[in-house]
């Protein structure tokens, strides 16, 4: 658990650094959470009740489309926040589906205990309006790839960024996160195994 | 016949097929269909036809063990589990050999031999599909009776099993062709990581 806050407060202080008596407040409020690989943590329909920060696990967040097809969202690794960012920031029902992906471990808190710091410290808002600025970046940066890259160029986008996800998760979760299909991922891989 | 704390049996049985699912994930995902597919000898199954093979009893199991748990009384799991006679008897067949007493040959039956011709990622994607689904219906077996809960065998639906034998049994047979597609692969010149199989054994302390 010291580990894990260390951590937390790495990664924390990377976005914005608190002063001494917001980061003591900040760290009260997490408890150690663990959960088995294809965990379901939220589904479509609840309310995200939990920010996590993740310290062991990959986990991914996915629309399932007619009940048949999955879309594939984000994948979240060590060390970072998770959890259903926009039901969790609205208190509005996820549309989403929110799992581990391996064995995950967290430091989790409610929004509840995030609300009351946010109202209480100017800096705890900042900090979470930060950290949400910097994952709207990404969403908006994910879509240019997902309408302008040919499949190809998603492929080599995703090695470049995270070159270990190859042996880390199933090629069917990173093909539906590319939005292409398994037989095109099967050949795009073919270019750079051994 | 032995007898299992069944909280322990489960997590020995999620330990394994994590184990497994953590090879195909890790290390087959990243082999070559060429390498995945070369049979070490004519009449010697690829790393391909064994998890083929695997996949065919999965297809037939899963659905099984699934309608056999939805079937189940919830909360009626019991601290102890004892293996039926038949059930102990399959699981003893699928061992894994020594030294001293080399692993029993069998032949297969002719419904579960896959002629090699799958094409190997879909293969791969398969038994990754059902290890997940195999690791979720462990943790459903935590809640339920393993002994009065039972499942037919797919060569002879007249034969019932334990539920617990059905997944002991199912998980050294997945060990057992685990470790066949290991040495295909390595007499195809790839690399395995050993260490990702410990030492397993499915007898009863």
């Amino acid at each position: 658990m010291e580990k894990s806050i260390a951590q937390l407060q790495k990664f924390t202080y990377s976005i914005l650094k608190l002063d001494e008596n917001e980061w003591n407040d900040f760290a009260c409020i997490w408890q150690p959470f663990s959960a088995k690989r294809k965990t379901l943590l939220t589904a479509a329909g609840e309310t995200e009740k939990h920010l996590y920060f993740i310290t062991e696990g990959v986990q991914r967040a996915f629309y399932l489309h007619d009940n048949d097809k999955e879309a594939t969202l984000v994948f979240t690794y060590p060390f970072s926040f998770s959890g259903v960012a926009d039901s969790f920031l609205t208190q509005q029902p996820s549309k989403y589906y929110f799992e581990t992906l391996t064995t995950s471990t967290f430091l989790r808190t409610s929004f509840q205990q995030v609300n009351e710091l946010m109202n209480e410290h100017r800096n705890i808002e900042k900090l979470i309006l930060k950290a949400t600025s910097f994952a709207l970046a990404g969403v908006l940066e994910r879509q240019i790839e997902l309408q302008c890259f040919s499949a190809e160029e998603k492929f080599r986008t995703l090695l470049k960024r995270s070159p270990h996800v190859l042996q880390l998760i199933p090629h069917k979760y990173l093909a539906s996160y590319l939005g292409i299909d398994a037989t095109t991922f099967s050949k795009l891989l073919g270019t750079v195994r051994l | 016949m032995p007898t299992h704390q069944s909280n322990q049996l489960i997590t020995k049985l999620q330990e394994q097929t994590e184990t497994l699912l953590n090879k195909a994930i890790q290390e087959w995902q990243m082999i070559a269909p060429e390498k995945f597919s070369q049979q070490p000898a004519e009449a010697s199954w690829s790393a391909k036809q064994c998890i083929a093979h695997l996949n065919m009893y999965g297809d037939y199991y899963l659905p099984a063990i699934e309608a056999a748990i939805l079937k189940a009384k919830q909360h009626t799991a019991k601290k102890q589990f004892t293996s039926g006679w038949l059930g102990n008897y399959f699981t003893n067949m699928m061992q894994p050999g020594t030294n001293e007493k080399p692993t029993k040959k069998m032949k297969a039956m002719k419904n579960y031999i896959s002629l090699n011709d799958e094409d190997s990622d879909k293969v791969i994607a398969t038994f990754i599909d059902q290890q997940e689904k195999l690791l979720q219906l462990l943790e459903v077996a935590t809640k339920i009776n393993l002994s009065t809960t039972k499942v037919a065998i797919s060569i002879a639906r007249f034969i019932k099993l334990k539920l617990g034998d059905l997944l002991m049994f199912l998980i050294a047979h997945n060990y057992r062709h685990v470790l066949q597609a290991e040495s295909a692969l390595k007499a195809s010149g790839v690399t395995v990581n050993e260490n990702h199989i410990a030492e397993v054994s499915f007898a009863a302390r």
